[in-house]
């Protein structure tokens, strides 16, 4: 299926006089998709996503929002199809929370008691509790407002949301916790996301793909993974050696499965077809009707038999799922001691294993 | 001394109906003149605050006009205005402006861009923006200059009495030229009364309002 392409730049520039602030950025979000732009202070960040709005007119290039031109479209009906979640929050001090909230409801005159039910339901998106939707900004503690910002920005339900560094005015724990939940929400909002931050941990954390901009210009786009496998000295610099760790937590297990293994039915003989398939690999996988996995058995028990010993089998160890993280999963072979773990799906299907070894390879590319 | 307080009460009493009377008269041609200061110098304020090229110099312009002594202005205005109530509600206006201007303009200015821009990106127009973010939150700015202008007011509507304008002023000055300090206190103590009353009347409105609009809570 080809994804359709919500929010596209071609090769879009800013300039300031005669500075130019972006400079011939192209790029494209796919729908549903969190699409994390990142880079050192002053780079472009901000000045990129209000282009994409329009609060910032664009000096060349083409910015389309669904197709369409933006500068052929009314800004102001553009903005109310675009949620906004701004650097330094923005909460609007005279008004309640709930007021906040439903902003862009009231712009639209949309009726009042939808705005209070749309209050009440997104106040408890963001977990928050209903009681604060009668307090006023200054009452909140930063990174509640910034739930508040989030809550803002998804009232009128847009396709696409712009949050420029959403999480940035909180303590890394309270941090974790909202890119965490994003994630969640995302899982059923499945919003078209551009998420602007400059900490590379969260752009692998949150980020589908990341774009990695320095002085105006995009340097690199891609995953978690290809970002890590850069060799280019600017962004290597960029994103650490900690980075890799993060990477890690983003990157499914279903990425590094080993799954051209040896593997026998519970019963069968063992053919030179499976025995071929070992290579410098010491198991063998026994599987029953279901395709579960029963245990494995090394070739050295196996002494050139054809049959199997039930005896001999030896239980696997505690599967991991194909959608768990490369870093819950080395975390569990190391706590574990173990050098694989084996990767069985939702419904129990044996897939095949995850080593230290794949994990690596994976990395290394 | 107290003899002197017990006989000026007497006085007071004698002349009550005349204070009552002047009172009224200072109140109104007081409020029309910061209600006139007001209902130009707000619009002015918004519509020079989105212009920065001018907006200083509308200010200093008002500042000038501020720094005319009161009875200049009124002597300034005799040929064109003649006497009464037109040129001292005039010359009230003209002294209302520059609180009033320069306190409108400085609070759209100032406030917060992060709120602005968020009003802005969410898709207000520039009427939403203007009536449900940046008035509101200029209001108390705004106030604070009307609270001004309106003691200040309250003063100068005494001049109003040498053109023939009424108000307390004829008590006062009436008591200047006969050397009675008992008229000119009867005159005095309500302007002040006035001024205070009117301050707290305003600042009174100012929180009503201001729970309303969601200013003050
Ligand atoms: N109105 C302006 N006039 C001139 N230069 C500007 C203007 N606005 C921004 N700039 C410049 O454009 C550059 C990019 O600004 P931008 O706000 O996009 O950076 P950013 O990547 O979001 O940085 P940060 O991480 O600090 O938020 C900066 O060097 C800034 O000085
Ligand atoms: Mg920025």
């Amino acid at each position: 299926m080809v994804e359709a392409i919500e929010v596209e730049l071609q090769s879009v520039s800013k300039f300031y006089g005669e500075d130019k602030v972006v400079d011939a950025v192209s790029l494209h979000v796919n729908q549903g998709e969190i699409f994390v732009l990142i880079g050192p202070s002053g780079c472009g960040k901000t000045t990129t996503l209000k282009m994409i709005n329009q609060l910032i007119p664009h000096t060349s290039g083409r910015i389309l929002v669904r197709g369409k031109d933006v500068t052929e479209l009314d800004p102001v009906e553009l903005r109310r199809s675009i949620g906004y979640v701004i650097q330094y929050i923005g909460l609007l001090p005279h008004l309640t929370i709930r007021d906040n909230i439903t902003f862009v409801l009231q712009l639209k005159k949309y009726n009042k008691k939808m705005q209070r039910e749309r209050a009440m339901e997104l106040i408890e998106t963001v977990g928050l509790p209903v009681s604060y939707l009668d307090r006023h900004p200054r009452e909140l503690s930063g990174g509640q407002q910034q739930r508040v910002g989030v809550a803002r920005a998804l009232a009128a339900d847009p396709e696409i949301l712009l949050m420029d560094e959403p999480f940035g005015a909180v303590d890394p724990i309270t941090r974790e916790q909202l890119q965490l939940e994003l994630l969640r929400l995302q899982e059923t909002i499945k919003k078209t996301i551009i998420f602007v931050t400059h900490d590379m941990q969260e752009a692998f954390k949150v980020g589908d793909r990341i774009g990695i901009m320095r002085g105006g210009r995009l340097v690199t786009i891609g995953t978690a993974m290809d970002i890590v496998r850069e060799r280019d000295e600017f962004i290597r610099n960029f994103i650490g050696q900690g980075a890799i760790f993060s990477a890690l937590d983003t990157i499914p297990a279903a990425r590094a499965i080993i799954d051209d293994l040896p593997i026998v039915q519970e019963g069968a003989a063992l053919d030179d077809d499976v025995l071929s398939l070992t290579g410098d690999w010491e198991n063998i996988f026994i599987v029953d009707g279901q395709r579960r996995c029963l245990g494995y058995i090394s070739l050295s028990e196996i002494k050139g038999q054809r049959k199997i010993d039930r005896e001999k089998v030896t239980a696997c160890p505690p599967p991991c799922r194909p959608g768990d993280s490369l870093k819950k999963v080395i975390e569990e072979m190391l706590w574990g001691n173990r050098a694989w773990l084996p990767v069985v799906s939702e419904e129990g299907y044996f897939l095949g294993i995850v080593s230290f070894q794949s994990c690596a390879s994976l990395l290394v590319g | 001394m107290l003899e002197n307080i017990g006989l000026f009460f007497s006085y007071f009493w004698e002349i009550r109906a005349q204070v009552a009377e002047l009172t009224l008269q200072h109140l109104w041609l007081s409020l029309a003149g910061v209600l006139l200061g007001t209902l130009t110098a707000v619009p002015l304020g918004i519509f020079i605050s989105r212009r920065p090229k001018i907006s200083s110099f509308v200010i200093d312009l008002a500042g000038a006009l501020y720094t005319i002594p009161s009875l200049a202005i009124l002597g300034f205005m005799l040929p064109f205005l003649g006497l009464g109530w037109l040129p001292t509600i005039t010359a009230l206006t003209i002294y209302s402006w520059l609180p009033v201007l320069r306190n409108t303009c400085t609070g759209i200015v100032n406030v917060d861009p992060a709120a602005k821009e968020a009003a802005l990106g969410m898709g207000a127009t520039s009427n939403q923006l203007l009536f449900r973010v940046e008035l509101p939150m200029a209001f108390p700015v705004i106030m604070a200059g009307i609270r001004t202008v309106a003691v200040l007011t309250v003063g100068i509507t005494t001049m109003g009495a040498l053109v023939a304008a009424g108000g307390l002023g004829s008590l006062i000055f009436t008591g200047i030229s006969m050397m009675d300090n008992r008229m000119i206190l009867a005159g005095t103590i309500p302007v002040s009364a006035l001024a205070v009353a009117l301050d707290q009347l305003l600042g009174f409105l100012e929180n009503k309002a201001g729970v309303w609009t969601g200013v003050r809570s």
